[in-house]
């Protein structure tokens, strides 16, 4: 299998975007592409191509349970790793999460320093390295 | 990990505190805009839209206030959104709702919570490097409506050495917290007074959950339910009424032991000094203590003095090699277990694994990344240090075993006599302990021995050395004190520790100590003919101390008595 190089992330709140964009690239050392909403996320995924997606949960618009739905259908998308970002983390909403085919929820806020480390270990437990 | 690159964790950090700045810049003028909004909402038919935006504008903040730092803005935040999302979806008319007419003055008053959140953040910032602070300093908050067991409960963490503040409500102590922050809450859970759940309070109200700090509860509810929330809420203990105070305390003690734990301690030695700064730079923001070896001859002084736990060594460096300077290292019994880990561009296996074999730990290829290189150190010094314990520490009370305790007795009467200061050793044994044993079961019986434990570690210094001796029989090494001080120092522990109150099966009881001293009576320099002298010397203390507990005993117990010189 092939490491984790490329995520893609979809959140629609800029200040939140900046602190992941900081913390994906400069601590986890991750190419990083920030998508606004669901949608920009269906138009640019095929083009990015991304090793793994994180989606934030509640977003205007498309919310990010919607967004998975909409991914799973495009080829390029079907069948790639996808943790949802959610401040909810009780958990029978993790287990709902999941049963959407998501691998594992991150709890928000996250802490900078160790989301990457988060994210690859959701990686490696469901892809493996 | 695919960074080879990777920007210093400072770097990091810097760009993280301008990120920060920048949002709380465009804070004052967000909350503002919400507040405007909020008493904007007059019941008519334009209100959905305004709910609409506010609930955006409001899962932005909180998602964001957490993010920057601000854990009780973006608590109160995500309260309100909730509140706003419940109007937005409810059949009713809103403005129906008698939590309506609040609703703007909470919004308004969100501002509060963008500085008093912060406050109680820095607060709460690990100092890991207080590794000698002593119990007296550990504020505890306690929370509870029942003055009998309130009572009952401060003096029994007052004789542990906690500083207790009582509080009758949550209110009050809801409003201490605004200047205020323990280093550990313990709750009640049910008010009836008041009507109150004090889990559901914490749900609702972000004020004490923003404290930051461990939090324990004390309740007679053993339900399910009641359990999962106090999970939820992060609470480290449920305890049930009757409480079991010894198990409180010991609970407490983990918890700020585990705190405590000192930080980890890293020897660099690379000749590139650039790149021996920048892995300095590295480990210290992972909170550890690195030191660059300079000058590889001063190598074994260098280690004598800084005490590392771990060698980060390059291997080839132009005066001596990597291989060398560990060889040097491993020729003193002392350093024979130190971890070393060689840090080099080396990708030949067979070099690596020569280098191994002459005494290396593990190998890291260069270039590593900064993450990578702070799990590794972690990790080894960590299984170092679980290691030393289980060779060295008692399994229950974490002291000294009986062989080690004698071997540091012996380090440290040398050192007492080398520098002209007296030294005391105390012998303490548990009172009738078989009969606590036989009445109550051994696990009683364990319960008491580490009551006894915690009260030596939390009321002596660190620089002291603590052994269980035997079976109900300790050994504190006092170095630097004189007999009148260690007379003071361990009638109070006697004193405290009869205080402590036992419960087994709702039958309470308590237990004392008798405790024997013997203080060296120092030459002020020794000389080098009476080294054997002098190793007779710590055996001599042992035994004086050892006779100073018997007529203790015989005294009739629970009492200290001094040995004859």
């Amino acid at each position: 299998m092939s490491t984790l190089q490329r995520v893609l992330y979809v959140e629609d709140e800029p200040d939140i975007q900046a602190v992941a964009k900081l913390a994906l690239e400069m601590v986890g050392g991750f190419t990083v592409k920030i998508c606004s909403s669901g949608e920009e996320a269906l138009r640019e995924v095929a083009a990015f191509a991304p090793d793994m997606i994180l989606l934030d949960v509640m977003m205007p618009g498309m919310d990010g349970p919607t967004t998975l739905k909409a991914l799973r259908q495009l080829p390029a998308a079907s069948a790639l790793p996808v943790a949802f970002m959610t401040a909810k983390v009780q958990p029978a909403e993790v287990a709902h999460y999941k049963s959407l085919g998501a691998l594992d929820v991150i709890a928000k806020p996250f802490d900078p320093m160790a989301l990457a480390g988060q994210v690859h270990d959701i990686w490696k437990e469901h892809v493996g390295d | 990990m695919s960074a080879t690159d990777t920007p210093s964790a400072e770097a990091i950090a810097a760009q993280l505190a301008r990120l920060r700045e920048d949002y709380q810049a465009r804070l004052p003028g967000e909350l503002a805009a919400l507040s405007t909004l909020a008493s904007s909402l007059d019941g008519s038919d334009a209100d959905s839209a305004r709910l609409e935006e506010l609930h955006q504008r409001l899962h932005k903040l909180a998602g964001s206030g957490g993010t920057f730092g601000l854990i009780s803005l973006g608590a109160q935040a995500r309260l309100l959104e909730q509140q706003v999302k419940q109007w937005l979806t409810a059949s009713f008319n809103a403005a129906s709702d008698p939590l309506w007419p609040a609703f703007p003055g909470h919004v308004a008053r969100l501002s509060e919570f963008a500085e008093s959140s912060h406050a109680g953040r820095t607060h709460t910032l690990p100092t890991r490097t207080a590794s000698s602070a002593p119990a007296q300093d550990c504020h505890v908050w306690l929370v509870e409506d029942d003055p009998g067991l309130a009572e009952q409960m401060c003096r029994q963490l007052e004789s542990f050495g906690y500083a207790v503040r009582r509080f009758d409500s949550i209110g009050d102590a809801e409003a201490a917290a605004r200047t205020n922050a323990p280093d550990l809450l313990i709750m009640d859970i049910l008010f009836p007074q008041q009507g109150e759940n004090a889990t559901e309070v914490l749900a609702l109200r972000p004020t004490l959950r923003a404290l930051g700090c461990p939090l324990l509860f004390v309740t007679s509810n053993d339900d399910f339910v009641s359990r999962v929330r106090a999970a939820r809420l992060g609470a480290e203990g449920y305890f049930l009424k009757p409480l079991d105070v010894p198990r409180l305390i010991n609970r407490i003690a983990e918890i700020f032991d585990k705190r405590r734990a000192p930080c980890h301690r890293v020897l660099i030695v690379d000749d590139d000094q650039e790149l021996a700064e920048h892995y300095r730079l590295v480990l210290t923001a992972a909170e550890m203590e690195a030191e660059i070896l300079h000058e590889p001859s001063a190598i074994i002084e260098t280690i004598a003095s800084f005490r590392p736990e771990l060698v980060l060594m390059d291997l080839h460096m132009p005066d001596y090699s990597g291989p060398e300077l560990a060889g040097v290292i491993r020729q003193y019994d002392r350093w024979s277990s130190l971890p070393i880990v060689y840090l080099s561009a080396e990708t030949d296996l067979d070099l690596q694994t020569a280098a191994m074999d002459r005494g290396a730990d593990d190998f890291l290829t260069k270039p590593i990344a900064d993450t990578q290189l702070v799990a590794t150190v972690r990790a080894r010094i960590e299984r170092a240090r679980q290691l030393d314990a289980q060779i060295t520490r008692d399994s229950l009370t974490g002291l000294l075993k009986h062989a080690s305790l004698k071997e540091s007795l012996e380090v440290e009467v040398a050192r007492a006599r080398r520098v002209g200061k007296p030294i005391t050793v105390a012998m303490l044994d548990i009172d009738h302990f078989k009969s606590v044993n036989d009445t109550y079961g051994h696990a009683i019986g364990d319960v008491v021995i580490s009551a006894v434990a915690m009260l030596l570690r939390q009321r002596l210094r660190q620089t002291d050395i603590l052994g269980r001796y035997g079976g109900e029989e300790f050994v504190a090494v006092l170095p630097g004190c004189n007999s009148e001080d260690a007379y003071r120092l361990l009638d109070d522990i006697r004193q405290r520790f009869a205080s402590v109150d036992f419960s087994h099966r709702g039958q309470a009881f308590s237990c004392t100590l008798s405790v024997g001293l013997a203080t060296s009576a120092h030459a002020p320099q020794a000389d080098r003919g009476k080294m054997l002298e002098q190793l007779f010397h710590d055996e001599e203390l042992l035994l004086s101390a050892d006779e100073a507990l018997y007529a203790a005993k015989h005294g009739g117990r629970n009492q200290v008595q001094v040995a004859r010189p």
